[in-house]
């Protein structure tokens, strides 16, 4: 393009350091933060009053903190779930339909079980939780692995796939806990039973225990990249599949692998926020909330550029601004859906500042030139 | 009769002349002030050696590319091309090294695309009667109805060139014209652009670096040797040997390469009636027998698209054979996976650098790890030995004489020669006991090939049974054992290399048999 | 029983319109997965603006309008920027999601004006969605343009030598298309179902995007595929009409999804992908750089 004398290209970014890529991420989220300055318009206060409310409920506020710290770990789970097949080059969307038959295997233990019939466990509880968890965990990821071996195999369309899924397991939930589902509870409308006391997962510190599945898998998601084998072969079969075919890597059995890893992780998230988050304890009649948010971890996935390590902070930032968010709506009486509309705004800027890291913008002034005569026939040397 | 150019003893201006061009890339001078004057109605030869910056210029006559400094002039005038449309609109065409069609598209399609006479609706039926006109002006054969990607090489350049003429073009360049062409095919091409000269007015400009090409049929000739021009001649005054002291600027003794005796190890490698189909589900390998021992090189000569690509694949794993089987070391092989075939020392170069052999963006390191990351020297119980990996690229950049800033460069930095370098350098520290050698010094300069073909034959000389395939004769016939011609998914003939000469081996690749080839 | 096929026509013609736009798209080589976000935008931003003045025409222009720039902005991130298509395309969808979840949320409810009168008993878009299959078709198979179009899809490189603007050709593309998806969720809100609801949509934009690779990139068998989806769709809201009782209406609204799903496995199986394949444009999702 040129604008006056001065020429404006647009040129790849020669070399990228690792700070950079760790640098560009802020911008984004500052972004985001002050675009979302729009949404505060129609509150009867400031700005800075009601960016202050949102801060103060989600980390200050010790109710807040709490669901804060419940939502940061679903959002870890869910970024995980997003990040690992991210880094062999797939798009896992499915996450709120991993969350969902997640929850539904986790549920389906007690309810197998006629817990709600009983009045002690058939057998010990630790070992009920345990079912539970590694059934919601091996339930996402069949459930995810049903793409991944789509894709695998025969080179379907995983975004599609993982979209339809997310469809078909929200109406199964829907069918599941609603109008005389199996999973209907005994005296509400459109939720599921609720879990008996002796199945509450057990809490350290008040923090339910998936926090720490969570960190710890944080860092060996990023040791599994960084130091092993297999995350190589993950990693080459995400830049180049050719290459990675050539150097005797099974596009295969990495497809299938990232998507069942992937899936585990939103299938736990499932089994989370449904069984082991204090006050909840069941499927609520909104759970289709809780699916919009696992988008959220498409999102910290992107923006922390597929290190787990690097979406923790993340993940618990976006999880407390979502929930600020929802109480400042109610405080400053909002439209509905301020966390939605974050959503949407950080995607944005995502966007917008994923290119910028690849691109730069170039001013250059044109060269003036002169213009010499043309010399007729072939000056012989 | 008199070339028609020298019938005006008067100095005539240029039709399409560039003066002091110049165009850089990142961190190369690919040209510098370069002046060229195109005289009507002559066959102009710009002569040069890979990487001289011939495709660059012509890439700026046609609009594709802007110079960072110089001018054009198109009789006489000043002329801006921004882009191919403004060349294109003065009568400039151009038929690119690379074919420049849409193969799902019909022939038609093809020649009518950005027509001006296109806008709106297309009358089908005109257009089709208009280029059957001028494929008769100008004796062309070719079915319009035909789909792009069922033709030959020969018959695509046929259907660039009609559609330069349909567009009206009055300059035609011509880039590298017939470096996929059989020879046959050369013979036919040069009469018919004598015959577009002399019978119809069109000018050409034939950029290439075979010299009986130019000598045969320009009129003058200019030399561009790194970037800038170093003589222009009238081709009847100039010698070939002339012409490649232009071109080359000094004798580079490191070509000649010296021939290691090897005695012939037991046999490696049998290949048995071996099929495969090609991406669109066409049988392009059809029934290959061959054998090989260790200590051997056979070359496999043939036009890109005979068949090679799926040979390769299919003996690297990549790509299921149709029918027949492979014996590796007395063991079926067929249907191994391509990492057992690393495991069991066969290694392999595509011939694509960039988009198989490494990753743009990962450093030299994990490039090199492309090659060892099965290795148990390399990983333990799942985990990367760090430091060996470094030793190794390391040895691998000095021994292979890689340039490379550091070793946690990324691939892409390197340049082409460099990149194949390391390529080569990491398939063969694996000491492979059969190397499957693609295009392997394709686009390199005389350096990176002198060595890069030195290399081969020292891992011959290690005792590997190598499978060399190329488009190259000269490299064919200066390294193999046994010469392969492949013509349409099938061997012509397997020649001990005293009895392939250059002139047999061509008419095979062209698709002769035994017998037409004068081989008894 | 005719009740049910008017429904599924006006159904079939949501899915018409969205895939004709993403199949100009991807005929230019772009790659648009977020065609439901486009949809969603449309469609809300179609709904306020008939409400609040009252005009139907307002509010397919504002549908149109915001279909076109969010098309544009695809444009610019995959064709000027080179970026990864996917990412441009998530991204519009999740920003659409997330925005109109905001934007409408007052609106919710009814739209509350008379409806748009049918012709001859179906909605007037279900013939305007029958012409543009034509038009679409006449575009692409018949007119110079057209050709540009596909070969700008199938191998940029040739079409620039063609003396073709290849970024011209795909900017027209995608703001065409980006204007046919908002004009898609324009007809859902105000025609097909005028009640504005949080994501209202529910995965209609997907089933678009899949339907255009069942179509071979051919608008006749892409009308097809949309005739045979809008009916099954319509069954599965109303699963009583043909078979009453047999299962929860729930699972039934699972059903063109599994569809979806069955069908994008059966043409990729290899005895299809041989045939299918060859259709497909051979730039597709790859960002084209000069040179």
């Amino acid at each position: 393009m040129r604008i006056g004398r001065y020429e404006l290209t647009l040129e790849a970014r020669p070399t990228r350091p690792a700070l950079h890529t760790a640098l560009t991420a802020f911008p984004a989220i500052l972004l985001a933060l002050a675009l979302s300055s729009f949404l505060f318009l129609p509150a009867e206060t400031g700005f800075l009053s009601a960016y202050r409310a949102v801060f103060s409920y989600a980390f200050a506020n010790p109710y807040g903190l709490q669901a804060t710290i419940h939502r940061a770990i679903f959002l870890w789970l869910c970024t995980f779930a997003f990040l690992v097949p991210m880094r062999a080059g797939l798009w896992n969307i499915g996450l709120p339909g991993q969350v969902y038959v997640g929850a539904l295997a986790a549920f389906a233990v007690p309810y197998a079980l006629r817990m709600s019939e009983l009045s002690h466990p058939p057998f010990h509880p630790g070992l009920i939780i345990l079912l539970m968890v590694v059934g919601a965990s091996l339930a996402g990821a069949a459930l995810a692995g049903f793409a991944g071996i789509l894709r695998a195999k025969l080179h379907v369309n995983e975004i599609l796939v993982t979209m339809m899924l997310n469809s078909i397991l929200f109406w199964l939930v829907a069918y599941m806990i609603k109008e005389g589902g199996p999973f209907m509870s005994a005296t509400g409308e459109g939720e599921s039973f609720n879990l008996p006391p002796s199945l509450y997962a057990p809490l350290i510190r008040g923090v339910p225990f998936t926090a720490l599945l969570a960190l710890v898998a944080a860092g060996l998601l990023d040791f599994l990249f960084v130091k092993t084998t297999l995350g190589y072969r993950i990693r080459v079969f995400g830049l180049n599949p050719a290459a990675a075919r050539y150097a005797g890597i099974n596009p295969v059995a990495i497809s299938l692998l990232v998507f069942l890893l992937g899936g585990a992780f939103a299938g736990l998230a499932g089994y989370h926020y449904f069984a082991a988050v204090p006050g909840v304890y069941k499927i609520p009649g909104n759970y289709g909330f809780y699916g919009d948010l696992a988008f959220y971890g498409i999102i910290c996935g992107l923006i922390a550029r597929g290190t787990a390590l690097g979406a923790v902070p993340i993940a618990l930032l976006f999880a407390g601004l979502s929930l600020g968010a929802r109480f400042a709506q109610g405080q400053f009486h909002l439209p509905f859906g301020v966390d939605y509309a974050l959503l949407g705004l950080l995607m944005m800027t995502f966007v917008a500042s994923h290119f910028l890291y690849q691109f730069r913008i170039v001013w250059r002034p044109v060269a003036t030139e002169e213009v010499p005569r043309v010399s007729a026939g072939i000056p012989e040397r | 009769m008199v070339r028609f150019p020298f019938t005006h003893p008067e100095p005539e201006e240029p039709l399409l002349a560039a003066r002091g061009i110049t165009k850089r890339f990142p961190g190369v001078l690919a040209l510098h002030r370069v002046d060229l004057d195109v005289k009507a109605g002559e066959i102009h030869a710009v002569l040069g050696q890979n990487g001289a910056g011939k495709t660059t210029l012509m890439n700026i006559l046609f609009g594709l590319l802007q110079p960072d400094e110089g001018q054009l002039y198109f009789r006489g005038q000043r002329v801006h091309f921004r882009s191919p449309h403004d060349a294109l609109a003065m009568g400039i065409s151009m038929v690119h090294q690379t074919r420049k069609l849409v193969s799902a598209h019909s022939v038609l399609e093809n020649i009518l695309l950005g027509h001006p006479g296109t806008r709106g609706f297309l009358n089908l039926r005109t257009i089709r009667r208009e280029v059957e006109e001028l494929c008769h002006r100008y004796g062309f054969t070719v079915d319009l109805g035909a789909k792009v990607w069922q033709l030959s090489e020969g018959e695509k350049q046929w259907v660039e060139i009609l559609k330069a003429l349909y567009g009206g073009a009055k300059i035609l360049i011509l880039d590298e014209p017939t470096s996929v062409l059989t020879p046959p095919e050369v013979k036919t091409l040069m009469a018919s652009l004598q015959a577009l000269v002399q019978d119809h007015g069109v000018t050409v400009i034939l950029v290439t670096h075979k010299l009986p090409i130019v000598t045969a049929i320009s009129h003058t000739v200019t030399v561009l040797r790194s970037g800038t021009v170093v003589a222009r001649l009238r081709t009847c005054e100039a010698t070939e040997q002339l012409l490649v002291q232009h071109m080359i600027g000094q004798d580079i003794s490191s070509y000649s390469i010296s021939d290691l005796l090897v005695e012939k190890g037991r046999p490696l490698l049998r290949v048995e009636h071996l099929s495969a189909y090609n991406d669109k589900g066409v049988l392009s390998l059809r029934g290959v027998t061959f054998s090989l021992h260790e200590g051997e090189i056979l070359g496999i000569a043939g036009v890109t698209g005979n068949g090679q690509e799926e040979l390769v694949q299919v003996l690297a794993g990549l790509r299921p054979p149709a029918s027949g089987r492979v014996l590796f070391d007395g063991r079926d092989v067929t249907w191994l996976s391509p990492l057992d075939r690393w495991r069991m020392g066969i290694g392999y170069i595509p011939a694509e650098r960039y988009e198989i052999a490494s990753v743009a963006t990962l450093t030299l390191v994990e490039n090199a790890a492309l090659n060892f990351h099965f290795d148990p020297l390399f990983s333990r119980r799942g985990l990367f030995n760090h430091p060996g990996l470094e030793k190794v690229t390391r040895h691998i950049l000095s021994h292979y004489r890689v340039k490379a800033p550091h070793l946690y460069a990324q691939a892409r930095h390197l340049s082409g020669g460099n990149l194949q370098k390391l390529i080569v350098g990491r398939v063969l520290a694996r000491k492979p006991k059969l190397l499957i050698a693609h295009l392997p010094t394709q686009g390199l300069d005389v350096e990176a090939t002198a060595f890069l073909r030195g290399k081969l034959l020292e891992a011959k000389a290690g005792g590997a049974a190598v499978l060399l395939i190329s488009e190259d004769l000269d490299e064919i016939l200066s390294l193999s054992d046994w010469v392969a011609p492949i013509y349409e998914g099938r061997f012509v003939a397997i020649l001990p290399r005293e009895g392939a000469d250059a002139e047999t081996v061509g008419a095979m690749m062209a698709g002769l048999r035994r017998e037409e080839a004068g081989v008894s | 029983m005719w009740e049910l096929l008017v429904r599924s026509l006006e159904a079939s013609t949501i899915f018409l319109l969205a895939a004709l736009g993403e199949l100009l798209n991807q005929r230019s080589g772009i790659l648009n997965v977020g065609l439901e976000g486009l949809m969603l935008f449309g469609g809300t931003l179609a709904f306020i603006a008939a409400q609040t003045t009252g005009s139907y025409g307002l509010g397919f222009l504002a549908g149109l309008a915001i279909g076109g720039l969010l098309g544009l902005a695809h444009g610019f991130f995959s064709i000027t920027m080179r970026g990864d298509q996917v990412v441009s395309g998530m991204g519009l969808w999740i920003l659409s999601f997330g925005l109109t979840t905001y934007i409408g949320n007052p609106y919710t409810g009814p739209l509350g004006m008379p409806r748009i009168p049918s012709i001859f008993g179906l909605s007037p878009f279900v013939y305007l969605a029958f012409a543009l299959v034509v038009a679409v078709w006449l575009l692409l198979y018949h007119t110079g343009l057209g050709l540009a179009i596909r070969s700008v899809g199938e191998n940029p490189a040739a079409a620039e030598a063609s003396g073709i603007n290849v970024a011209i050709t795909r900017y027209l593309c995608v703001v065409l298309g980006g204007m046919l998806a908002g004009l898609s969720g324009a007809t859902y809100t105000l025609s097909y179902n005028p009640v504005w609801n949080y994501n209202f949509l529910m995965g209609w934009g997907f089933v678009s995007l899949a339907l255009v690779f069942f179509s071979m990139w051919n608008p006749w068998i892409l009308l097809v595929g949309a005739l045979l989806f809008g009916m099954t769709w319509q069954l599965s809201l109303s699963p009583e009409l043909l078979l009453p009782g047999i299962l929860s209406r729930y699972v039934w609204r699972a059903v063109p999804f599994a569809t979806t799903i069955v069908i994008l496995a059966l043409i990729s199986t290899p005895w299809f992908r041989t045939r299918w394949g060859l259709a497909k444009p051979e730039a597709l999702g790859q960002p084209y750089a000069k040179e």
